[in-house]
């Protein structure tokens, strides 16, 4: 009897709690919105009203700040957006194809050296970047000069490096494809297939989980990323989402806070809804990808 | 959503230069500013481009950039800088050490800009070792300015307190007695007294706050001897003077003033919504302050930023560069922009949109009598003052600039003794220069 | 004897399979980080050519108050915000795992934080952090009140500047949250239920199972917080400019000012070095301790 008692208080004091956490993390959203939507004069409002008295439009029926943010002589989101974009699809294609690739050769070809060489790919995780990001930069100038590409001032400094495998995604990978039984590839190749072809025709298809695990995961960390654009972008026609926004902020003087708020949602905009489109392959994902170590 | 996102990623951004140009040389700029001050020098670079630059086939294409200085000093070290590149003055020591502009001696002197055709201030600012690596696109000089209604407002109190409510303090003695009258309190919710209106915070807005020792007859570098001279009585009675208004008024209340509001450029600005009296400002606050409160461009007036060492006209002069980069493909074309922005009525003509004085010898009476800021006539006299000073001097100055600025703020938060913070700066800030200077030397030696 | 003999001769396989990685870990890290090695033993600008000074640069780093202050700025920081961070996310972790209706749309809110791109989060928590109109001081307010306490400034203030990030920072665990969450699934269920035969309680189940069960994760955990707070840069630089009078200036911002502002390519790479050390450092003691508490399943 007293155990039932017991788990409906537990069951409550679980529900109590996750609607507090849940409210702490999601209330610096609400706030943002309910910012990005204040004209100029309601923003300085104290103490801070929830909801705005009033949403300025424009002929559009677009909300003031939104109109402001998306479109001015300063901000071009259409730009910052298609550059942002085209980081990570080459990222996200590179990435998940060359760690792929990498991690069958670790998980399914036994070759001598393989555990050491797999061990020198994990240690790589620890190199911080600020320690390559400088002669990096002086490589990036050399290749510039010394082959037919130009490096600085396109993408390739952001997305090229992607096509050679990242550690952490050749680690998640191998884990996963360690788990695939044997047998099917076995099978593949009493049918001549080749190596390649297994790994083509076999593994991939079976993937589809950890691949999109690392496929979303590239993005989310191209759409977010700052250090490599501000060090490796050279031109304003450049700008990705994270660079264009820092630059929006930073104007001279500062920019009002309901515009900075309007362009943050913006930003945050287009990655919810991929979340929430691709929550359940996500979730499913890294759960079997595993982290047994 | 996919469609989308194929239509963005097929989308091409306009080509910057216009189809029937496409034969004219382009000269690619860099410039930092943006809003305001963007659109103004980009009138006159359309101006340009319809006129001179059609006669001679130039065409110029601006980019707005943030970071410009570091953006220009790699895109230099890769070999592809811009054609003119708008930096800092502050830069300039530094970029032309290290050999990374195109000295302007003879361009300038054929476009027949000299010495004659400058303000002496500004003309010894485009210099760096003995060339000329830059010239002005914009100038200022910094003044104080003050709300005239509050001065008036209190005309009682300050009469007792021996001040003339109808004019500006004269000495700097002076200015922190308006500004203790000035000062006015409110019980906050803590149940403790709170500055609710300031006569003057130094860090308000504290561009300038290193810059300080100028008004006590002091420097912070010596070109001469190279060496930073940050235990200088000077420099340390400027340091001790910004702590003196933490000290008066507590740290937290300081701090709460300075952080307060929602920034330069709004209806916010302290200056404007009256939380302080007095400001340390460049002349453009006349529009800023017409843009955000039209009512107030008559409740204002600014005069010479008082000094504490009983000189006359004492001002910081910076200004804004326009320099070619080592490197760069179009340098004559480059110049012609240049020169075009130092023709006396272009440059009136971006002044005036900038609200900012002249940096040339010759001014016309139109500039002084149509400026948008009615007090254009002060920040002129100011920079043909011998007491107006330029930037420092020294190749590692954006290095001894960010110390000053962490040990200014240490200042006044009453963290750091500005004496004992002094004289270590001066330590690490000459230990710098010392290894850079010796560097340098062996790169000649082993040329 | 066999299966050496074959592994010999998978070789060729073997490397053709992870090439791209060698061919990128040659040019993209290895190359760099001799790079780095040469231009920390020189005077290097990017503009002129690198003069050897040998370990002058090192020399001068243990004189450098500035090296000094970043380095105790980026260690505060991450005495605060990896534990807490941890903490945190496996608390969050736990009761995310606990069988309620809607748990998907939990654990979802929780995430969500984590998706920010971080000059947005930057932009956001400085509006709630503004000490006279933000959000939190506002929350605060009868708090404030009953102790007759001013609001702190928050970012603004020296002293609040580095708890005022690290609390930011815990707000954004969504992602570590997620990998304990994956931990926990590989809890056996069984081990609960014997546990609960015992008659043990919930907080002793929590301390004899589910903590040494997921002691890897936890490991794993701690060993990528490790790496990434020693690298903390973007968040200092978008809201304070490591500001106010370098409080908040970190080992990496010193790098980088060092390197792109300064144009001491050379002390940036000595830096890097240290920083490379440091990691390394951390990272084997965290090994090292590991042996103690860290329970593999199956060894």
């Amino acid at each position: 009897m007293s155990g039932k008692r017991t788990n409906f208080w537990a069951l409550i004091a679980t529900y109590a709690a996750l609607i507090v956490v849940c409210s702490l993390a999601v209330i610096p959203f609400l706030w943002m919105v309910s910012t990005s939507l204040k004209p100029d004069r309601e923003v300085m409002a104290y103490p801070p009203r929830w909801l705005p008295r009033h949403i300025e439009t424009n002929r559009h029926g677009i909300p003031t700040n939104y109109a402001l943010a998306i479109s001015s002589d300063h901000t071009n989101f259409r730009l910052w957006t298609r550059n942002t974009l085209i980081v990570a699809a080459l990222s996200v294609l590179g990435t998940t194809l060359s760690s792929a690739l990498v991690a069958y050769g670790f998980a399914r070809i036994r070759f001598r050296g393989r555990g050491l060489l797999f061990g020198l790919v994990l240690s790589t995780m620890m190199i911080p970047f600020p320690v390559i990001m400088g002669p990096l930069f002086v490589i990036f100038i050399w290749l510039g000069r010394h082959t037919p590409f130009d490096w600085m001032g396109t993408f390739k400094p952001l997305w090229v490096p992607q096509w050679f495998g990242s550690a952490f995604n050749i680690f998640l990978l191998r884990q996963f494809f360690v788990t695939i039984p044997e047998e099917l590839s076995e099978a593949a190749r009493i049918d001549g297939c080749t190596e390649l072809g297994i790994f083509w025709r076999v593994m991939l298809p079976l993937s589809r989980p950890a691949l999109s695990v690392v496929a979303l995961f590239t993005f989310l960390w191209a759409w977010r990323d700052f250090m490599g654009p501000l060090v490796y972008l050279q031109y304003p026609s450049q700008y990705t989402l994270s660079l264009g926004l820092q630059t929006f902020q930073s104007q001279n003087g500062a920019t009002p806070w309901n515009q900075l708020m309007a362009a943050s949602v913006l930003v945050i905009l287009p990655v919810l809804v991929l979340f929430f489109m691709a929550q359940k392959t996500f979730i499913e994902g890294i759960a079997t990808t595993g982290m047994k170590g | 959503m996919l469609a989308g996102v194929v239509w963005l990623l097929a989308w091409q951004p306009s080509p910057p230069v216009p189809e029937q140009r496409r034969n004219d040389v382009v000269v690619q700029y860099w410039e930092k500013w943006t809003g305001v001050e963007q659109d103004a020098i980009q009138q006159i670079v359309d101006d340009f481009n319809d006129t001179v630059g059609k006669e001679k086939h130039i065409y110029v294409d601006m980019l707005s950039m943030s970071n410009i200085d570091q953006k220009t000093l790699v895109a230099t070290a890769a070999g592809e800088p811009p054609d003119v590149a708008g930096l800092w003055d502050t830069k300039i020591p530094q970029f032309g050490e290290l050999g990374a502009l195109t000295p302007l001696d003879d361009m300038a002197a054929a476009h027949g800009i000299t010495a004659g055709y400058y303000k002496p201030v500004y003309w010894r600012g485009c210099h760096y070792n003995g060339h000329l690596y830059s010239l002005v696109s914009t100038p200022a000089t910094i003044a104080l300015f003050y709300n005239t209604k509050i001065f008036h407002e209190n005309a009682a109190e300050l009469r007792a307190a021996g001040l003339d409510p109808d004019r500006a303090p004269r000495t700097l003695h002076e200015l922190d007695r308006y500004a203790s009258v000035l000062n006015t309190f409110k019980i906050g919710p803590d149940g403790r007294k709170h500055l609710d209106r300031a006569g003057y915070i130094p860090m308000l807005p504290g561009w300038y706050i290193t810059d300080m020792p100028i008004w006590f007859g002091a420097d912070e570098w010596d070109e001469k001897t190279k060496r930073f001279t940050l235990t200088d009585p000077g420099v340390i009675a400027a340091f001790n003077w910004i702590q003196s208004y933490s000290i008066k008024l507590g740290a937290d209340a300081v701090t709460e003033m300075q952080t307060s509001q929602g920034g330069f450029n709004s209806v916010e600005n302290e200056f404007i919504a009256g939380t302080v009296a007095m400001e340390m400002q460049g002349p453009w606050m006349a529009n800023y302050i017409h843009h955000w409160k039209p009512e107030m461009d008559h409740d204002w007036a600014a005069a010479p930023f008082p000094s504490a060492v009983g000189q006359k006209l004492v001002t910081y002069a910076p200004f804004d560069a326009l320099a070619i980069p080592v490197g760069a493909k179009h340098k004559k074309e480059a110049f012609e922009f240049i020169a075009y922005i130092n023709r006396q009525d272009v440059m009136e003509k971006l002044c005036m949109l900038h609200c900012k004085n002249s940096p040339l010898a010759k001014v016309s009476n139109y500039f002084l009598t149509h400026h948008p800021n009615p007090y254009i006539r002060v920040f002129e006299e100011l920079a043909w003052s011998p007491n107006a000073h330029i930037t420092m001097q020294c190749p590692i100055a954006s290095e001894a600039g960010q110390e000053l600025l962490a040990l200014a703020q240490g200042v006044v938060a009453l963290q750091l003794d500005p004496e004992t913070a002094l004289r270590e700066a001066q330590v690490r800030l000459q230990a710098r220069y010392d290894d850079f200077e010796a560097k340098q030397k062996i790169r000649q030696r082993d040329r | 004897m066999r299966r050496i003999a074959i592994e010999t001769r998978n070789i060729p396989k073997g490397l053709a399979f992870i090439s791209p990685w060698l061919a990128g870990f040659a040019v993209f890290l290895l190359l760099p980080i001799i790079m780095s090695l040469y231009y920390s033993l020189c005077d290097y600008n990017l503009l002129q050519r690198p003069v050897f000074v040998g370990l002058e640069n090192y020399r001068f780093l243990i004189h450098d108050a500035v090296f000094w202050l970043a380095l105790k700025n980026t260690l505060y920081y991450g005495a605060l915000s990896v534990p807490a961070g941890l903490g945190v996310s496996l608390a969050l972790a736990i009761l995310l795992n606990r069988r309620v209706i809607g748990q998907p749309f939990f654990r979802t809110i929780i995430f969500l934080p984590s998706l920010v791109p971080t000059i947005a989060a930057a932009i956001l928590w400085k509006w709630l952090f503004n000490q006279k109109l933000g959000l939190i001081n506002w929350a605060l307010s009868p708090l404030y009140s009953l102790l007759h306490v001013q609001g702190p400034a928050w970012i603004d203030q020296p002293g609040w500047v580095i708890p005022s990030l690290a609390l930011m920072s815990v707000w954004g665990v969504g992602n570590t949250v997620v990998i304990y969450l994956a931990g926990l699934q590989d809890v056996p269920r069984e081990l609960y239920e014997a546990a609960e035969l015992d008659g043990a309680s919930g907080l002793k189940q929590l301390y004899h199972v589910t903590l040494p069960m997921i002691s890897p994760v936890i490991f794993f955990n701690l060993v990528m917080a490790v790496i990434t707070v020693v690298q903390v840069f973007d968040i200092p630089f978008m809201m304070t400019q490591g500001g106010p009078n370098r409080a908040s200036y970190f080992y990496t911002y010193y790098l980088y000012d060092n390197a792109f502002s300064y144009l001491h390519m050379g002390y940036a790479s000595a830096l890097a070095w240290i920083q490379l050390l440091m990691v390394l450092a951390l990272t084997g003691i965290a090994f090292w301790s590991s042996k103690k508490w860290v329970y593999y399943q199956g060894k």
